[in-house]
């Protein structure tokens, strides 16, 4: 493949639509092609920031009330539900709506890096820094994140692949990949937050520390806070690996620290 | 539809619905691009989704299917003047048009550097906005609701490859207004639109005019 042959699936590449022939093609020229990388890249990252940009405006209280009072005078299906009218089951209900909204809201809101750290696992961009020395790949990203970036430490049993510069809100951020036993692939997305949240439906408490976790298709997801620095784990492992992974990785970190 | 199915109720309505709730609402913000209008085609959209929940399959992506809805409510009460589609239409026709104006301008100018790290939420919200309504579309679905292709195709009721170009248009277009804020903010260094023999001016100064023909039209 060549770079015209390439150009028209940049695009899908950049939306994880690539897969099969197409995409292993595709994969094979990017590694030769400084061009097409870049462009890969610079896609992806402005796809990124125009998300991280354009956050969702919060939902008016008006139009929650409105809602509910329309949804109250609109059955599924005429005379199919005379219980909605039952003096006692309104009030349930109007709270029920209440309650669904708000939730719906705070976990919409909450998950966005836990989502960006999803999307880029299955979008699998290409590295800007690739290797296996988990400290050069820290070290490259000196002077391109504002913050002292520490490769999670996994111990023995995983390897750094790369690492690529990502936007979380407007901050830059550092996104590292990580190859464990029997092929499995952890990427973690490591960032220092403004306002964002990691919170997910899941959580659990280890070594006194939280830990966030969440599915997504065929990935979990383990989101936790290290010493003012925010880090989203997302892996093929299941919940329970992933999460003995990076209860690793922090006690590691910690044993480490000055 | 087969007898022994359980009807939905109100209750399984909340529960898989209204959680969709903000998205729907973000999306019809920017959809509509007034809020007021942006309330009233979420709550058309919710009533005539809860009216036919029952023809909804509990287990499918919810969320897909109500912005099928969200969006078949907006084309039918909102769509737009004529003459934004006239200048969409070109817009889609002419892919050669769309390259120059647009094609690769902002990669090559240490875009990275600067125009991504300078770049101001109400600028990309502007420029969004300028953004003709189906390539809109596009990029709201794809890129602030993380919908699939096909998910897309579905929900905007066209073929995979019609989202694709609309998609590909729509952010180059977004691109390029970008890049031409960028530029008259001194953000990024451009060219001064008479130098039109410069190859990277000539993409600006072309959408500079794509705006002005745009804004000229709609404005009569």
């Amino acid at each position: 493949m060549n770079c015209l042959e390439a150009k028209p699936f940049v695009q899908a590449y950049v939306d994880g639509e690539l897969t099969g022939a197409d995409r292993e093609a595709f994969q094979r020229h990017l590694v030769t092609c400084d061009g097409c990388s870049k462009t890969c890249r610079w896609q992806a990252r402005f796809k990124a920031a125009v998300r991280a940009h354009l956050p969702r405006p919060p939902v008016p209280q008006e139009l929650r009330n409105r809602l509910k009072v329309s949804l109250g005078g609109e059955p599924i299906a005429p005379r199919r539900w005379p219980w909605l009218t039952h003096p006692r089951l309104v009030p349930a209900a109007v709270a029920a709506v209440l309650l669904l909204g708000i939730t719906g809201t705070v976990r919409r809101s909450q998950s966005m890096v836990l989502q960006q750290s999803q999307r880029s696992y299955h979008t699998e961009m290409p590295m800007d820094i690739v290797g296996s020395d988990c400290g050069s790949i820290a070290s490259w990203f000196r002077g391109r994140v504002d913050f002292p970036l520490h490769a999670p430490s996994l111990g023995g049993q995983a390897t750094c692949q790369g690492g690529r510069l990502v936007n979380v809100g407007e901050r830059p951020a550092a996104y590292l990949v990580y190859q464990v036993a029997n092929n499995h692939r952890v990427a973690f997305l490591v960032f220092a937050p403004r306002d964002e949240s990691i919170e997910a439906p899941h959580r659990r408490v280890v070594n006194g520390r939280e830990i966030y976790l969440d599915g997504g298709p065929g990935t979990s997801t383990a989101a936790y806070w290290d010493r003012g620095l925010g880090y989203v784990a997302t892996s093929d492992l299941d919940e329970d690996s992933l999460t003995r992974l990076v209860t690793a990785a922090f006690v590691t970190n910690a044993a480490a620290a000055p | 539809m087969p007898l022994l199915r359980k009807r939905p109720s109100r209750a399984d309505f909340e529960r898989e619905a209204l959680p969709h709730l903000p998205a729907l609402y973000a999306a019809a913000t920017r959809m509509t691009r007034n809020e007021k209008d942006a309330e009233d085609l979420v709550q058309d959209a919710m009533l005539r989704a809860y009216r036919f929940f029952d023809t909804f399959e509990a287990g499918t992506n919810c969320k897909a299917w109500l912005f099928r809805i969200l969006t078949n409510v907006f084309c039918n009460r909102y769509r737009e003047r004529e003459r934004e589609h006239e200048i969409m239409s070109e817009a889609e026709s002419s892919d050669v048009n769309i390259e120059q104006f647009v094609g690769g301008g902002i990669e090559g100018r240490d875009a990275e550097g600067a125009l991504l790290g300078k770049m101001v939420s109400a600028d990309i919200e502007k420029a969004l906005a300028q953004v003709p309504q189906d390539f809109r579309m596009a990029v709201i679905l794809a890129d602030l609701e993380d919908f699939s292709y096909k998910e897309i195709a579905e929900i905007m009721n066209c073929p995979a490859g019609t989202v694709m170009s609309r998609l590909y248009r729509g952010r180059k277009i977004l691109q390029g207004l970008l890049h031409d804020y960028a530029v008259e903010q001194g953000i990024i260094p451009g060219q001064p639109a008479d130098a039109a023999a410069d190859h990277e001016a000539a993409k600006t100064v072309d959408m500079a005019a794509f705006r002005r023909k745009r804004e000229g039209k709609t404005a009569t």
